[in-house]
């Protein structure tokens, strides 16, 4: 009940009205506009006009002043009074009669039938069905037993409407178009005059209390009900709204929007029609009327009146936010929606649900407080700011004046209870992160990433290595020292990276790395930079950390060459020879970089490939010097070299075979010999000094591998020579030159071998050889015979066609006309055009003048 | 309501206003979400008609006062705004029973299993409320606390427990204390007499077997069964309503037309 509607302010005392007769109390008032008219019962009416003044504290006075007060004549007291200002009268109930009087002065309109006899009651129709600006329409209840009327005023006449009668007699009456809603002796009914339909109610008992019957809106009613209840009715007949639980000796209601107020014994009784809970309650003695007039409220005590001033809305919602009723301050807030104009309301609206949002906040109910933040479209910062230090030092926030809320920061909310401050550190995660993906954060992005960025730190969150590596605002300066004091060094180096100071970035990884300073967010950093290192754009950067990387591991730190990105090589952003020049400190680095230059990317340069073949070459003979010799590692070792050898044409050969001086690497000597052509040297010493016929064949084959098949024959001729030279222990060779042979039967050329193979060798020993050089010669000889038919018949073919596009005879006489002037021929000389029409030369002539395409070809295919 | 809201517009035109009020009208109250249709409970005082609403919308149960006139929730169900209304049982609010019922689409007429009187009252007090009510009206004979009685209804407790942390339950009986008076054949037995005195044929409306209930608002059992099986079932009943007022709607925009007619040859 802590909501403050209204406040009670004087407005006429007594001495303005009956002074000291003890005996004069008020009977009835009207209110229009300034004017406030008073009905006594001694049968006067005053006239007053009164001043409303708010004071600078916006608390509001009234001053009166009487203008008149008129006797009526009578002696009965003044029962009821009704300004009707659109047609300048009063309606005035006196002595069971209705009277119409001049607003202004007072006196009773003498022109025309201005009066109603026998009248209890009467009530004006606010919303009147029949258009006529002209006259009001009033319900009166009849002296005569059990009926209803309903007049038209006019300004100098009353005339009946309508009569209807009523089932008991009523006591109490309200009227809205054509409903009129009674309070009969022992029921409430809804009456429609113009059908004469009626609805009850309920019952209540007349006898025990006095009726209330109050329109309260179109078709809607305000009723006492048994009980003290204030219930609501439609012209329906149906309750729309709860009922309002009033005292049993309730008196008077009045409305005004959006509270319910009703004066009974002691006390006026405020209570909401939005949620129909009291909402105030006043002490207030001996009241008698209690009427609303247009918004305003009035009641009277038997000898002064007061008003009650409905406090600002914003007023009221704010006492309802300072008592934490958040619920009813935004009920209160959303009834008001159709009386405050739409800007008005949405600028209150939205910070009330701030407002709202901030309470519940500081009761830790984040989903709801969050609802509110986000239909309150709250600027993020104002919530940020609660949080010490996370907005950035450079931030130009600053809170909204009057306050949101009245929390200086989290530590004050949460009195130092650090469970209720991870909770709301949580939610201020979720929040922003909300608030991000939305587009929320607009204009201050680098404030919310900044305290994601804090957040995230303080709580160890995963998401904080994500917000660095995705898109983000986070400002570095403030960020950068937060991070180090959460030892989230990783993190700020990937700031740094961000923020484009790599060698800032990288000086704190090496220190991690070094164990200067302690992160274990990755444990594979090394692997990380050496990858950073290879991406990295900046060769300054690179250059001075590769020492570092190398240092630590040749092999892993080497990736900072190899794996750079192709496109940057071509651009000549980091040159291979630099790299190279760079890695001789590191000559495993540096096998390893002329290996991806040269296996790798095939980079075709004498350099590279010399320098790898050698540093090959150093390894094998290194390795071979050592004894005993590591056999696997001499063998693979050689065989990467053999690799190089064989398949590298780039290589300085000349160099590489004095390098090898006298050691016995046959084999490679052999590539290199084949690789100078010399390859009698080469297979001398497959044959001789390895005594490998299988790397010899395999030598002929590679070494004639791009060549042609002379090429080829000629080295497999030598390979036999060789074979069958004598000299060496003859049998063994002669099986060999067999097997080689009959192998490579397609290598040799048949007719050369015959003549070289020693006379005593059996046949069936070279058959497979002899069968298939044999089988090749007849394919070779059938196809050239096909070849050759196949020629001479195109050959025939071309030259049929040849004659027949020759043509046959072409004749000129006088008697044929040329083609293109139409003449006839007078000389044998002619043209000929494709197609065997002739023509006169000088038209020819002139056509291929007079085509510019043809210029040239204009020659006389043929004369006759 | 739309007919009525349709009138409030044609009215409401600020030039006719000016001319013809003498004093202005009250402020336009905010319009609540107009409720599509309507369900009344009903019941002696202390059956828990309040609790079961309670249970229902809050999901706990809490001890409540004894209801002043009546109270009321709307409750969102699909696109529709149902307004549930919680009468008071005091004798004293009698008389307001039949103004709540009007218009209902549906009624719960509640008693206590613990208590015989509390059923015969139902007959005796509350039936002839229902007269106001809509034409097609349902009806459920709803028994509730039967927490008391029935093992299962205590047992129910159980799960709701964890799905509704916040209930606030004194330590429940250890088993069903209380005397059961009526059964759930005397609740079948009032419902066909509800049908009677509707002049209904029972086999053309609802089954008895379907439309009584035992409920117990402490546990929360059976409580969404009640409320959701009625809900579907006045769905018809909205849907029939707002054809109905598509029709009259047609007829009050032509009545607008003419106010406006009429507006014009004044000026």
């Amino acid at each position: 009940m802590s909501v403050k509607a209204f406040e009670l302010v004087p407005a006429v005392g007594r001495e303005l009205l009956m002074g000291d007769k003890a005996l004069v109390n008020i009977e009835c008032i009207e209110c229009c506009g300034k004017h406030l008219y008073v009905g006594t019962n001694d049968c006067f009416i005053y006239h007053f006009i009164l001043e409303e003044s708010t004071s600078t504290k916006g608390k509001v006075t009234y001053s009166s002043q009487k203008l008149l007060h008129k006797h009526l004549g009578l002696k009965k007291p003044v029962s009821e009074l009704r300004a009707v200002s659109a047609l300048e009268r009063l309606i005035v109930l006196c002595d069971s009669t209705v009277l119409v009087v001049d607003m202004a002065n007072l006196e009773p309109v003498t022109s025309g039938v201005a009066r109603i006899k026998g009248v209890l009651a009467f009530c004006v129709n606010e919303n009147p069905v029949n258009g006529d600006p002209f006259c009001v329409e009033i319900g009166i209840i009849s002296a005569k037993r059990r009926t209803v009327q309903i007049y038209l005023v006019y300004e100098d006449r009353v005339q009946m409407a309508k009569e209807v009668s009523t089932p008991e007699q009523p006591c109490a009456i309200s009227l809205d178009g054509y409903f009129l809603c009674l309070a009969l002796s022992t029921q409430y009914i809804i009456l429609n005059y113009s059908t004469g339909a009626s609805q009850d109610l309920f019952p209540y008992d007349s006898q025990e209390k006095k009726p209330i019957v109050k329109r309260i809106g179109r078709e809607e009613f305000l009723l006492a009900a048994p009980g003290g209840l204030g219930m609501f009715a439609t012209a329906e007949g149906i309750s729309q709204r709860a009922p309002v639980s009033w005292s049993e000796s309730v008196i008077a209601a009045a409305v005004c929007f959006p509270y319910v107020v009703a004066l009974d014994q002691g006390f006026i009784t405020v209570h909401s029609m939005l949620d129909q809970q009291l909402k105030q309650t006043l002490s207030f003695r001996d009241g008698i009327i209690l009427q609303d007039f247009e918004g305003k409220v009035a009641l009277t005590s038997t000898k002064a009146v007061y008003m009650l001033v409905p406090l600002p809305l914003e007023k009221q919602i704010q006492d309802l936010l300072a008592g934490r009723r958040v619920e009813e301050a935004l009920v209160l807030t959303e009834g008001a929606r159709s009386n405050i104009p739409k800007e008005k309301f949405q600028v209150m609206h939205r910070r009330i649900l701030q407002q709202a949002g901030f309470i519940l906040f500081g009761q830790l109910q984040f989903s709801e407080a969050k609802e509110h933040f986000r239909r309150g479209q709250l600027d993020v910062r104002e919530l940020i700011s609660l949080y010490p230090l996370l907005l950035p030092a450079g931030s130009s926030f600053t809170r909204s004046h009057p306050p949101l809320h009245d929390f200086a920061d989290l530590n004050h909310l949460a009195q130092g209870d650090q469970g209720k401050v991870q909770c709301c550190k949580r939610f201020l995660i979720s929040y922003l992160r909300e608030v991000r993906s939305s587009d929320g954060s607009n204009g201050w992005r680098q404030d919310v990433d900044t305290a994601l960025l804090k957040l995230y730190a303080e709580a160890n969150h995963e998401s904080l290595l994500d917000l660095l590596a995705s898109d983000n605002a986070c400002l570095l300066p403030d960020s950068a020292p937060w991070l180090e004091k959460h030892c989230k060094y990783f993190a700020l180096g990937l700031l740094y990276h961000y923020n484009g100071q790599d060698d800032a970035a990288l000086q704190v990884w090496v220190r991690i790395v070094d164990g200067e300073l302690q992160d274990s967010t990755r444990s594979d950093l090394y692997e990380y930079i050496v990858d950073f290192l290879s991406f990295c754009p900046n060769l300054a950067v690179v250059w001075k950390y590769a020492d570092w990387a190398l240092n630590r591991s040749t092999k892993v730190g080497v990736q900072i060459f190899t794996r750079r990105p192709v496109e940057e090589e071509q651009l000549g952003k980091m040159n291979p020879d630099d790299v190279v020049k760079y890695l001789q400190k590191y000559s495993q680095a540096l096998v390893l970089y002329l290996e991806h230059l040269v296996l790798e990317k095939r980079v075709q340069k004498e350099r590279f490939h010399t320098q790898l073949a050698t540093l090959y070459l150093d390894r094998v003979l290194s390795l071979l010097a050592a004894s005993p010799p590591p056999v696997e590692e001499v063998t693979e070792a050689r065989r990467r070299l053999q690799l190089l050898l064989r398949e590298s044409s780039l290589y300085r050969v000349q160099c590489l075979l004095d390098k090898m001086g006298e050691a016995e690497l046959l084999q490679e000597r052999a590539t290199l010999h084949g690789k100078l052509e010399e390859h009698k040297e080469a297979l001398h010493i497959l044959v001789r000094r390895l005594k490998d016929a299988s790397a010899a064949e395999g030598y002929c084959v590679w070494a004639s591998a791009s060549r042609g098949s002379a090429y080829r024959q000629r080295l497999f001729h030598l390979l036999l020579g060789l074979y069958l030279e004598p000299g060496s222990a003859g049998d063994v060779q002669a099986v060999l030159a067999v097997d080689l042979l009959n192998r490579h039967a397609d290598a040799f050329d048949a007719v050369a071998v015959l003549q070289v193979l020693p006379e005593g060798w059996s046949l069936q020993l070279l058959r497979p050889f002899l069968s298939r050089a044999l089988r090749e010669t007849m394919h070779g000889r059938r196809t050239a015979q096909l070849a050759l038919g196949l020629a001479r018949s195109e050959n025939l073919l071309l030259h049929h066609d040849r004659l027949k596009y020759q043509g046959g005879p072409i004749f000129v006489s006088e008697k044929k006309g040329c083609h293109l002037c139409h003449n006839t021929f007078s000389e044998p000389d002619c043209v000929c055009l494709p197609g065997g029409v002739a023509v006169h030369t000088h038209c020819a002539a002139q056509r291929a003048r007079d085509s510019p395409s043809k210029r040239h070809c204009a020659n006389p295919s043929s004369h006759t | 309501m739309k007919v009525k809201y349709t009138i409030d517009r044609a009215t409401s035109s600020p030039v006719r206003l000016k001319r013809r009020r003498s004093r202005s009208t009250m402020p336009d109250y905010a319009k609540m979400k107009k409720p599509d249709v309507k369900l009344v409970i009903l019941g002696d005082m202390n059956v828990g008609k309040t609790s079961l609403l309670h249970r229902y919308m809050e999901r706990k149960f809490k001890d409540t006062i004894s209801t002043v006139g009546g109270a009321f929730f709307l409750k969102q169900w699909g696109r529709y705004n149902i307004s549930i209304w919680d009468t008071a049982g005091r004798e004293q609010f009698h008389g307001l029973g039949s103004m709540y019922c009007r218009g209902a689409s549906a009624i719960l007429l509640t008693y206590d299993v613990t208590s015989w009187q509390s059923l015969a009252e139902l007959e005796d007090r509350f039936l002839s409320l229902t007269d106001t009510a809509s034409d097609d009206c349902i009806f459920a004979v709803v028994g509730n606390k039967a927490d008391l009685t029935d093992a299962m209804a205590v047992e129910q407790e159980g799960e709701q427990e964890e799905s509704c942390p916040a209930s606030v339950c004194p330590t429940p009986p250890a088993s069903p204390s209380a005397h059961k008076q009526v059964h759930r054949e005397d609740a079948m037995a009032l419902y066909r007499r509800i049908l009677r005195y509707k002049m209904l044929d029972e086999r053309t409306s609802l089954p008895a077997e379907s439309m009584c209930f035992e409920t117990s608002a402490k546990t929360g059992y059976n409580v969404d069964q009640l409320f959701e099986t009625l809900f579907d079932l006045v769905l018809p009943s909205i849907m029939k309503k707002r054809d109905d007022e598509k029709i009259s709607t047609v007829d009050l925009e032509q009545s607008a037309d003419v106010a406006k007619a009429k507006s014009h040859c004044c000026s």
